[in-house]
C-alpha cells in the first residue's frame, strides 16, 4: 500500500537552492561560458524597413585585422534549411513564409540580419560590420497593419498577393441573434501599442563545432533546449543526436528565448562554416527588436438592463512585423481563445487577422495575447457598467462563471477547470478597503484631483498544448537515488530564472522524504535530462513538477518495500518516509536511515525484496487529462491545462497639468491552487505586476516614418523603475486543479494582464469626471493630456 | 589598430588579487574584467549605463563598469560582487537577498547588491523611498523591486528616526 507522506517542504517559502551562487557572482549565464579561442560574430543588419539588396561589398570589411570571415544571406542559404516554423500558418489556411538565418533579397525590417561579420574579438568584428557596404534599392514601406490590409499597399510576399499571415474565426459568429433582447448594444475600439519583453540578458550563443566528431556543442540562451535541438538539426542538415544543446542560467526571458528565432541559427552556421568555436551576444538595441502585442481591437458587446452580458463580437487586427518561424503570430489566436473567458457570456467570436507590416516580427512575450483579451473585456465590462448605472465590480460579479458551474465549456473551445471569482473580488476589495478609497476618491474630486480607482480581472489559460507543433501539456522527468541516498532530477522543463528547479526539489524531497540538501535538478542539457518542451506557458511545475511528483512515489515504493524486506514486517505495513529514514508507521521506533535502505537495494538485492525490480531510479511522463486535441462539432479543442485567475485593483492620481501617473496602491488576489512555494509564487505575481504597469504607463516599441526603430535602448525604452511602483499588495485564494497530482496551476504570466487592464481602467476613472477617455495604451502624459484637451481642459 | 598590435598592459587589483592582463585599449572596464580577467560578475544589460548589471567597486565607489574605459582606472582597485563575502561568509545583504527571494534571474545582483550596500553604508537606517531612490539607477525585470525593497530594509540599523519617506 502507498500512504501519502504529510507535506513538509510542499508550500513553504523555501529559499533558491542555489541561491548563494547567485549573490556571490558565480552563477555561470551562456556569456560567461569559457571557451578558449572562441571568435566572435558581429551582424550587419538592414538600416531600412524594406529595401532590396543590389549587392553586398565585404571586401573592406574582410581586409580589417582581425576578420575571419564574411558570410552573407545568400552564402548562409547553401548551408542550410530554411528555419522549420514552430507555428506554420501556411499549415492552417494562411500563408507560409520561408524564413532564413540571414536575409536573402529584402529586408523587409530595420535591423533584419543581411550578413554576419566573424573576427578575433568583439570590437574588431563590430568594427568591420560597420565596414560592409550593402547596396540598397528601397521599397516602399507599411508600418499600419491596416493599411496593409487595403488594396495596392506595398507587399512584403509579392508572391502572396497580400499582407495577411493568416486570419482566423474563433467561436460561433452569432451575435445578431444573441444580442437581439439586449437592452444596450456598445461598439467600441481598443488600441494597444506595441511592447517587447526586454529581460536583462540579451540572447547569446556559443557555438563549437568538432568536425571530426560531426559534433555540433551550443550554448544557448533558450527555454526550450530539447525542441531547440530538433529545429537546429533539420535546419544544418544534421542528425539530432550530432546537436548538443546546453541552457546555461538565463537572465530572464518572458517568452522571448523560446525556439526558433532566426538568432538560434546563425552562431551554430558559422561554427560550422569556420570550423572553430564562434560566439555572439545580443546587443540591446536588437533585443528591443522583438515585438508583441500591437493590436487593434473593435467590437461590438450586448448587454442587458441589469449588465449581463449578452453578446461579444471583435474584430481584431494583429501588427505582427514580418513573418517569423517562431510562435508569434500565434499570440493573436491565444487572445481570441481567451476573449471572454471566465465571464458566462452566452455568445463570443472573435475574428482575427495577423497582418504583415514592415517591422521586426512578433515574439512569444509573456502573457502570450491573453492581455489583450483581458484589457478588452475589462474596458467593456467598464463601459457597461457606466452605460446600465451599476458599479464596475457587481457587473463583474453578475457575470462571472459561477464557482459550481465547473467545468464550464467557453465559447471559445476552452474549458474552465475551477476557480471562484467572486470570492476574489472580495479579497481585493477588502483589501483596498472600498469605501474608504471611494471616500478618499469623492474628497480628492471635490477639490479638483483626478483619483482614479480600476479593478480588472484576469484569467490565464495555461500549459498549453498547441496540436501539431512541438508545444505539448506534458513533460517528462526521471527522478534516481544513489547507493547513499541522494537524489538527482532531471526534468525536460527549464527554468528562465524563476527558481522552478527549487519547486520541483521540493516536491520530490516530499515524497521522498529527504532534506532538500540532497536533491539535485537537472535542466536544460539535451544530453543529460529527458526530451522536453522546456519552460513556456507557464508549465514547469504543471509537467515537469507533476511528472517528478509521479517518478519520485515510483522509487518511493521500492525504497518502501525494501524496508519492510529489512524490518522483516508483512507487505501491508505502513512505512512512511521522512527525516530521511524510513519508519514503521506503526511503531516509528523501528526506523532505518534512507541512505542504508537506497544501499540496500543496491547491493543487498538477492536476500531483500525479491519481487522488487532493484532500480531507485523512474522516468515519468505527466500528461494532464483535461486537453482534447479532438476538435469537436464546431471545431473546438481544449487546449490548456489550468486556469489560474486573479483580481486587480489600482489607485492613481493623474496630474492634469503633465498627464504624468503617480500609482498610489496596487492590489491583488491571485489562485494558483496548491502553491509549491509561497515566496516564488509572490515573485511572479509581483513582476507580472510590474511589467504590466510597465506596458500601461509608457514602454512602447517607437518607429520614425520611414519604420525605423527609435527605441533602441532603456533610455527610450522605459522599464518602470523601484520608484515608479507601488508596492504590490498580495492576497490568495486557493481552488487547487481539479484531477492533477498536485492541484497547482500555472503562475509564470500571471499579474501582467490585469495589471495593465487595472492601470487603464483606473486612468480612465480619474478622467472620467471631465468626459475624457482614453481607449488605447499606453496611457502615457502625451495621450492623457491629448485627452485632455479633447474634452476642453 | 588591433591583434597583438597597440595593446597595453593594464594593472588591476581584482576582487584582491593584483592582476595584469595585455588589453585593446578600447577596452570598458567591463569588457576587460570579463573577457581578459574572468571576472563574471559584472554583466552586460545595455551597455548604456541604464540598467546597472555591470557594477562593481573602484577604489571603493560605485560605478557603472560599462562606462568607463578600462584604461582609465589603470593601476585601481576594482571588487565585483564575487568578493562580496569575506571568507565565504556572506554578508548580511547577501544573506537577506537570498532568504527573501529578492532576485529570480540574478543578472540585475551586480547592480542591485552595491546600490544597497553603498546606501546602507552612507543611511544605515534608510526609508522605504530612500531604498526604492537608491536601487533606481538599476533595472530588474524579474521581481517587481518589492522583494529586494524588502531585503535591504532588513539589513536597516535600527532607525533613529521616523522611517517615514525621504
Amino acid at each position: 500500500m502507498t500512504t501519502a507522506v504529510p507535506p513538509r517542504l510542499t508550500g513553504s517559502p523555501v529559499r533558491r537552492q542555489d541561491g548563494d551562487v547567485f549573490v556571490t557572482g558565480r552563477a555561470v549565464y551562456t556569456a560567461d561560458v569559457r571557451a578558449d579561442g572562441a571568435a566572435h560574430v558581429a551582424l550587419v543588419r538592414s538600416p531600412h524597413a524594406h529595401a532590396r539588396i543590389v549587392a553586398i561589398d565585404a571586401a573592406a570589411a574582410r581586409a580589417l585585422p582581425g576578420v575571419l570571415a564574411v558570410v552573407t544571406g545568400d552564402e548562409a542559404a547553401e548551408h542550410c534549411e530554411e528555419i522549420p516554423h514552430g507555428l506554420d500558418a501556411g499549415h492552417l489556411g494562411g500563408h507560409h513564409a520561408v524564413v532564413r538565418p540571414l536575409a536573402v533579397g529584402t529586408a523587409l525590417y530595420a535591423g533584419e540580419p543581411v550578413a554576419a561579420v566573424v573576427a578575433t574579438n568583439a570590437a574588431d568584428a563590430a568594427l568591420a560590420a560597420a565596414a560592409v557596404e550593402v547596396t540598397w534599392e528601397r521599397l516602399p514601406v507599411v508600418l499600419d497593419a491596416e493599411q496593409a490590409l487595403l488594396p495596392g499597399a506595398p507587399l512584403l510576399y509579392p508572391d502572396w498577393g497580400d499582407n495577411l499571415i493568416i486570419e482566423r474565426d474563433v467561436g460561433p459568429d452569432d451575435f445578431t441573434a444573441a444580442a437581439a433582447d439586449a437592452a444596450h448594444v456598445l461598439e467600441g475600439e481598443l488600441r494597444t501599442h506595441r511592447g517587447t519583453a526586454a529581460p536583462m540578458e540579451t540572447r547569446s550563443y556559443l557555438a563549437d563545432w568538432d568536425p571530426a566528431a560531426g559534433k555540433m556543442t551550443v550554448h544557448a540562451t533558450t527555454q526550450n533546449p530539447h525542441v531547440l535541438r530538433t529545429v537546429l538539426a533539420a535546419t544544418l542538415r544534421l542528425d539530432e543526436e550530432a546537436v548538443h544543446v546546453i541552457a546555461p542560467a538565463l537572465g530572464g526571458s518572458f517568452g522571448l528565448k523560446m525556439y526558433g528565432n532566426r538568432e538560434d541559427f546563425i552562431v551554430p552556421l558559422l561554427a560550422r562554416m569556420l570550423g572553430r568555436p564562434v560566439r555572439w551576444v545580443e546587443e540591446r538595441s536588437a533585443t528591443l527588436l522583438a515585438g508583441t502585442r500591437e493590436q487593434v481591437l473593435r467590437y461590438r458587446v450586448a448587454a442587458a438592463a441589469d449588465g449581463r452580458l449578452l453578446a461579444l463580437d471583435v474584430h481584431a487586427i494583429a501588427d505582427h512585423g514580418a513573418a517569423a518561424p517562431t510562435h508569434g503570430w500565434g499570440m493573436a489566436h491565444v487572445g481570441a481563445l481567451a476573449t471572454g473567458l471566465g465571464y458566462a457570456l452566452p455568445s463570443c467570436h472573435v475574428r482575427y487577422q495577423v497582418v504583415a507590416t514592415n517591422k521586426a516580427p512578433w515574439v512569444g512575450t509573456k502573457p502570450f495575447g491573453k492581455d489583450g483579451a483581458t484589457l478588452l473585456l475589462e474596458r467593456v465590462v467598464d463601459r457597461v457598467a457606466q452605460v446600465v448605472g451599476v458599479h464596475p465590480a457587481e457587473v463583474r460579479r453578475r457575470n462571472f462563471v459561477p464557482p459550481d458551474s465547473f467545468p464550464w465549456l467557453h465559447t471559445s473551445g476552452l474549458e474552465l477547470d475551477s476557480g471562484d471569482y467572486a470570492t476574489a473580488l472580495d479579497l481585493t476589495l477588502k483589501r483596498l478597503d472600498h469605501p474608504a478609497v471611494l471616500a478618499e476618491q469623492r474628497t480628492a474630486r471635490a477639490a479638483g484631483r483626478l483619483l482614479g480607482i480600476g479593478l480588472a480581472f484576469e484569467l490565464m489559460p495555461e500549459s498549453a498544448d498547441i496540436p501539431g507543433a512541438l508545444v505539448s501539456a506534458f513533460d517528462t522527468s526521471t527522478v534516481r537515488m544513489s547507493p547513499t541516498g541522494r537524489v538527482t532530477v532531471l526534468t525536460g522543463v527549464t527554468s528562465p530564472g524563476t527558481g522552478n528547479e527549487t519547486a520541483i526539489a521540493q516536491l520530490v524531497a516530499d515524497e521522498l522524504g529527504v532534506p532538500m540538501s540532497s536533491v539535485q535538478v537537472v535542466q536544460g542539457d539535451t544530453e543529460r535530462c529527458p526530451y522536453g518542451f522546456g519552460n513556456i506557458s507557464s508549465r514547469s511545475i504543471i509537467t515537469g513538477g507533476n511528472a517528478a511528483v509521479l517518478a519520485a512515489r515510483d522509487v518511493a515504493a521500492t525504497l518502501r518495500a525494501t524496508a519492510r524486506a529489512m524490518l522483516q514486517v508483512e507487505p501491508t505495513e505502513e512505512v512512511v518516509l521522512a527525516g530521511n529514514a524510513a519508519a514503521l508507521a506503526a511503531d516509528p521506533s523501528r526506523v532505518l536511515p534512507l541512505a542504508v535502505v537506497a544501499g540496500a537495494v543496491h547491493t543487498l538485492s538477492y536476500r531483500l525484496a525479491l519481487d522488487v525490480e532493484p532500480r531507485l531510479e523512474s522516468t515519468r511522463t505527466y500528461r494532464p487529462g483535461n486537453v482534447r486535441q479532438v476538435p469537436d462539432a464546431l471545431g473546438r479543442m481544449q487546449t490548456y491545462t489550468t486556469y489560474p485567475y486573479a483580481v486587480h485593483a489600482s489607485v492613481l492620481e493623474v496630474d492634469p497639468e503633465t498627464g504624468s501617473v503617480t500609482l498610489l496602491r496596487h492590489v491583488v488576489t491571485h489562485d494558483c491552487g496548491t502553491v509549491v512555494n509561497p515566496m516564488f509564487v509572490d515573485g511572479q505575481v509581483t513582476g507580472g505586476v510590474a511589467m504590466g504597469i510597465g506596458a500601461a504607463l509608457g514602454e512602447e516599441l517607437v518607429f520614425d516614418p520611414d519604420g525605423v526603430p527609435l527605441t533602441t535602448g532603456f533610455k527610450t525604452y522605459l522599464l518602470p523603475r523601484a520608484i515608479d511602483l507601488p508596492t504590490v499588495e498580495l492576497e490568495h485564494l486557493c481552488t487547487p486543479a481539479p484531477g492533477t497530482p498536485l492541484g497547482a496551476k500555472g503562475v509564470g504570466e500571471s499579474g501582467f494582464s490585469g495589471a495593465l487592464a487595472a492601470v487603464v481602467n483606473a486612468v480612465n476613472d480619474a478622467l472620467a469626471p471631465h468626459g475624457a477617455a482614453l481607449e488605447s495604451t499606453p496611457v502615457s502624459p502625451p495621450r492623457i493630456l491629448a485627452a485632455l484637451q479633447a474634452v476642453g481642459r | 589598430m588591433t591583434g597583438e598590435e597597440g595593446r597595453v598592459e593594464l594593472r588591476l587589483t581584482v576582487d584582491g588579487a593584483e592582476r595584469t592582463a595585455s588589453i585593446d585599449p578600447r577596452s570598458l572596464l567591463l569588457d576587460a574584467l570579463r573577457d581578459e580577467l574572468g571576472a563574471i560578475a559584472p554583466k552586460a544589460g545595455c551597455r548604456t549605463g541604464d540598467c546597472g548589471a555591470c557594477t562593481v567597486r573602484v577604489d571603493g565607489a560605485i560605478a557603472k563598469s560599462c562606462l568607463r574605459l578600462a584604461v582609465a582606472d589603470d593601476g585601481c582597485e576594482v571588487r565585483t560582487t564575487a568578493s562580496m563575502a569575506v571568507g565565504g561568509e556572506l554578508t548580511p545583504l547577501q544573506q537577506a537577498f537570498w532568504d527573501t527571494n529578492a532576485f529570480q534571474c540574478g543578472f540585475c545582483l551586480s547592480g542591485m547588491l552595491f546600490a544597497a550596500e553603498d546606501l546602507l553604508e552612507r543611511t544605515p537606517s534608510p526609508s522605504e523611498t530612500e531604498v526604492r531612490e537608491a536601487i533606481s539607477g538599476n533595472l530588474c525585470r524579474c521581481t517587481g523591486y518589492d522583494a529586494i525593497v524588502a531585503a535591504v530594509l532588513s539589513c536597516a540599523a535600527p532607525p533613529v528616526r521616523s522611517s517615514r519617506g525621504a
